[in-house]
């Protein structure tokens, strides 16, 4: 196999048929995408990994009931387990003897491994609770705020861009303050504010009610605080695409602007989208673990990485597993999500200045 | 340690204090000199241990400027900068708890009725600035006081023309007319509305110590106020550090207080418990102020045990159960959370072993403290009791401060209750707001977190302020828990008016507690807190002063 390096500058279907060998005719671009990205083994190297770990967040409730046997949030302070065929206590006991002499206690067991039936395998923490479980729901918890919000995001990103670019005027200068009202803050502070004043009393109003613990909090506040983030390149795309022979054309044959929104400019901004959607789940994630670590996130005693993390910080000289496990797999979780989002990128957009290998 | 919870302050200190010295000095009635010499109370000496520089690590004041401050960090700094008529002696131990004349020439004398004290200062007293103490700076202290919204002021009310809708308090205007002063003679006349048992202590708060006439009303933390103590207020720096140099006018002015041995004492502001540990780990700091961290208590404690020291003041620790509403207005639930909760446990896994368990409401050291021990941990006796309450399945709105411990406490309590079949839905609460969050009644808190530390050494401080039934307000309910057991109420009233804590007195405050606690088993005390003291290998642990008032004496520290 040979290898060589290209720059994709040039904006010629020349250039780009040169570097597809000629195969590129009759081939839609979705497709080509794929041949590009399925050469590109780091990037599908890190889906795979993020699958990984999107599976076995999936497979918590299996690993609760059969394995650990207890659940996220049942703390056993005072208990004990066995190891070993010995008794072993879950949280150090501390205190003061009978002759007034002090004991520090409230030191967590640490991973067990398997030495436990599988219990503790990654230790537990200050409340005597399962890390490995906690870990698992954590991680359900961060990637459903992280995904969900992403969703969310996106959506909305798309149809504000829409209205935006196609209508312009008035919609456009409506829907551009709005980004510059959301762009005015600094994101995380926003997101910190809006989840500390919601995390206290949840949402009802309009006719929504929305508990506070409820994970449904960090995942608006995050969707909404990173709209713009997604809405105003994409209003850009669209500004660029209306003026483009091909809606003239849809607009000549009578096409309804929510036709030529959906139909005409929506497909050619489609992977764009998927890239900022990649990415944002990626951005996500650490914001909501951001978010949870300053207690404005995903609330106790529901874990996510994020929380187990602070949690975990002031037991970092004696129990560091407690926050370095959930900050792993934030890194990893984010990493593969990251390398995969620019893998993406480069096979959907050759125009973007990238090195592809073959 | 950092702020005392609620609104406590330093004036927890004054717990054991008051109540030894509410017993020695404001017991009878009679035309007295209380316990009125003008020693020098065995402690103005440094016994030439001076040293040129202490170097702490404090948590963050609230103020440094006596009307104002109210937290420990401030008090424990500040007790040498400005003094009152009155002060505590420094001594290690009850002795501490000793009221003693400061700025006043001896204790006062105090009328028949108990409604009239006269005091006189000392001669050529002088503040830092050089410029003399006034008989009239002392009204014009407590004026300033009530002028700037003093959380202290409500200490004063029972002097004379500071309540009522014309009084002081409420117009801020003219003059406060039960407090007469003549500045030639050096005398301080205060008149009360009624006998108050525990005037005198309420007199050696930091609200009222005495401050130069024609000081603005207004916050002066950043602008140090002239001293009348052995140090004063080189530099503050808000969140940053402070420096407290001698007083170059002192000049034993206050002989039962101590000189103090630092020449300078400069203090860092760091207020995360980890870092302030570590500084002085690393040399760069001689005391910790904030209580050891758990994670670092067992290696403090194994490699730096003679810098270590560990105390337990008067604080309660529980949980406050709604008896008003569902499921807790029902008694055996109430019983089945006692049952459900293992004080060691907490102690053990959240505070890292600092603490002892009890069953009290009222913290050991009080005269009418009696041990109670009427239940113990028992989950599955605990959830038959919940099963005959018929509450089982119901959701309970668990209410808590968002920071460790208190975090890790509340989260505790919540899992019990769903172990009892419960389901508690968590409320974590920034700590500013947490307090005036579940003492609103619309708030219907179910089950909540909270401490106290006292503000006298009386039940009444307790039993009254806390546990009162005729006392439930809809805002700022100290009675979270809604307790109202007529009975105790009743009696409760009755005891208001005794003055002398007899024996027989103390046993029927021992009963009330009793009653509370087990016959209506209206809360869950768990602990009574303790803290440390930690300190550089520089230090001279023999020169170790603990006060029940003053908490450690830094003053009457030595290096080796």
């Amino acid at each position: 196999m040979t290898e060589s390096t290209h720059d994709f500058t040039l904006d010629t279907a020349a250039a780009l048929a040169d570097d597809e060998e000629g195969a590129i005719e009759g081939k839609s671009p979705w497709y080509l995408a794929w041949r590009r990205l399925r050469r590109n083994y780091v990037a599908l190297a890190f889906l795979l990994l993020f699958f990984v770990i999107l599976a076995a967040c999936l497979c918590a409730p299996l690993y609760k009931d059969h394995v650990a046997h207890t659940g996220p949030n049942t703390g056993h302070l005072g208990e004990s387990f066995t190891r070993d065929g010995k008794q072993v206590l879950i949280v150090s006991k501390g205190g003061f003897g009978p002759n007034g002499e002090f004991t520090a206690g409230g030191i967590p067991v640490g991973p067990q491994l398997w030495h436990a039936g599988g219990r503790y395998v990654l230790g537990a923490d200050n409340q005597g609770r399962d890390v490995a479980v906690r870990l698992l729901y954590g991680g359900l918890n961060s990637l459903a705020v992280g995904i969900g919000s992403a969703i969310i995001c996106t959506f909305f990103a798309i149809v504000f861009a829409l209205l935006a670019g196609f209508y312009g005027g008035a919609t456009d200068w409506i829907i551009s303050r709005f980004f510059d009202l959301i762009w005015a803050f600094p994101v995380l502070l926003l997101a910190i504010a809006l989840g500390t004043a919601l995390s206290i009393n949840g949402f009802h109003h309009f006719g929504i009610n929305i508990n506070s613990g409820s994970l449904w909090i960090p995942t608006l506040v995050i969707s909404y605080v990173l709209i713009p983030y997604i809405g105003r390149p994409l209003r850009g795309q669209i500004l660029s695409l209306r003026e483009k022979e091909f809606i003239e054309a849809a607009t000549a044959q009578g096409a309804s602007p929510w036709r030529t929104m959906f139909s005409e400019l929506l497909p050619n901004i489609a992977s764009s989208v998927l890239v900022f959607f990649t990415l944002i789940i990626a951005n996500n994630i650490l914001t909501e673990a951001g978010l949870s670590f300053l207690g404005a996130g995903v609330q106790p005693p529901s874990p996510s990485w994020g929380t187990m993390i602070a949690d975990g910080q002031s037991r970092i000289a004696t129990a560091p597993w407690l926050a370095i496990i959930p900050g792993i797999l934030i890194v990893l979780t984010v990493l593969s999500l990251n390398v995969f989002g620019d893998g993406l990128r480069d096979a959907l957009d050759p125009r973007a200045k990238v090195r592809m290998e073959r | 340690m950092t702020k005392r919870s609620r609104l406590t302050s330093f004036v927890g200190v004054l717990a054991l204090i008051s109540a030894l010295a509410f017993l020695a000095g404001c017991g009878g009635g009679g035309n007295k000199s209380s316990s009125g010499d003008n020693s020098n109370a065995g402690s103005n000496s440094n016994s030439g241990k001076t040293y040129p520089v202490l170097r702490v690590v404090w948590d963050a004041p609230d103020y440094m400027d006596p009307q104002l401050y109210y937290t420990v960090a401030a008090y424990q700094i500040n007790n040498y900068v400005w003094s009152g008529l009155l002060g505590y002696k420094h001594e290690a131990g009850p002795a501490g708890a000793q009221l003693v004349p400061y700025l006043a020439q001896s204790m006062p004398k105090v009328s028949a009725d108990g409604m009239d004290l006269k005091f006189t200062l000392r001669p050529n007293l002088t503040y830092s600035n050089g410029k003399p103490v006034k008989a009239s700076d002392f009204k014009y202290s407590i004026e300033r006081a009530f002028k700037m919204d003093s959380p202290g002021v409500g200490f004063f009310s029972a002097i004379k023309g500071v309540s009522g809708d014309n009084g002081y308090a409420a117009t801020k205007k003219g003059h406060i007319s039960g407090i007469i002063t003549n500045d030639a003679n050096r005398t301080i006349e205060i008149k009360l509305d009624h006998p108050e048992g525990d005037i005198l202590y309420i007199l050696a708060l930091e609200f009222a110590h005495v401050v130069p006439t024609g000081t603005p009303a207004a916050d002066q933390s950043t602008h140090p106020i002239p001293a009348t103590g052995p140090y004063m207020i080189q530099s503050y720096q808000p969140n940053r550090g402070f420096t407290l140099v001698r007083n170059p006018h002192f000049n034993n002015q206050i002989p039962t207080e101590p000189t103090g041995n630092p020449d300078k004492v400069v203090g860092t502001i760091i207020t995360d418990p980890v870092a302030a540990y570590q500084r002085v780990v690393s040399g760069k700091a001689d005391y910790d102020f904030q209580i050891v961290p758990n994670d670092r208590l067992p290696e403090a404690q194994s490699k730096y045990k003679d810098q270590l020291r560990i105390y337990t003041n008067a604080n309660t620790y529980y949980y406050a159960l709604n008896n008003a509403i569902p499921p807790f207005n029902n008694i055996q639930a109430r019983k089945a959370v006692q049952m459900a909760i293992d004080p060691q446990a907490i102690i053990s896994g959240v505070y890292g072993g600092l603490g002892r368990p009890t069953q009290n409401f009222l913290p050991p050291g009080y005269p009418q403290y009696k041990k109670i021990n009427a239940w113990h941990f028992d989950l599955a006796a605990a959830k038959k009791l919940v099963q005959q309450s018929g509450t089982s399945g119901q959701s309970v709105d668990v209410y808590g401060p968002n920071e460790d411990p208190s975090k890790s406490s509340t989260e505790y309590l919540a899992g019990q209750l769903s172990k009892l079949g419960y389901k508690p839905k968590l409320h974590l609460l920034s700590h500013a707001v947490y307090f005036q969050t579940i003492g609103n009644q619309a708030t219907k808190a179910q089950a909540m977190f909270t401490d106290w530390y006292q503000d006298y050494p009386h039940p009444l401080d307790w039993f009254d302020v806390l546990l009162n039934g005729d006392r439930i307000t809809q805002q700022h309910n100290n009675n979270v828990g809604n307790v109202n057991v007529p009975a105790v109420n009743k009696e409760i009233a009755s005891l208001k008016k005794i003055t002398e804590l007899t024996p027989e007195v103390n046993n029927r405050w021992a009963k009330v507690d009793s009653d509370l606690m087990v016959k209506n088993a209206t809360t869950v005390p768990y602990m009574n807190r303790s803290s440390t003291d930690f300190f550089g290998s520089k230090m001279d642990m023999s020169c170790y002063t603990f006060s029940v008032v003053l908490y450690w004496d830094w003053g009457l520290s030595c290096m080796k």
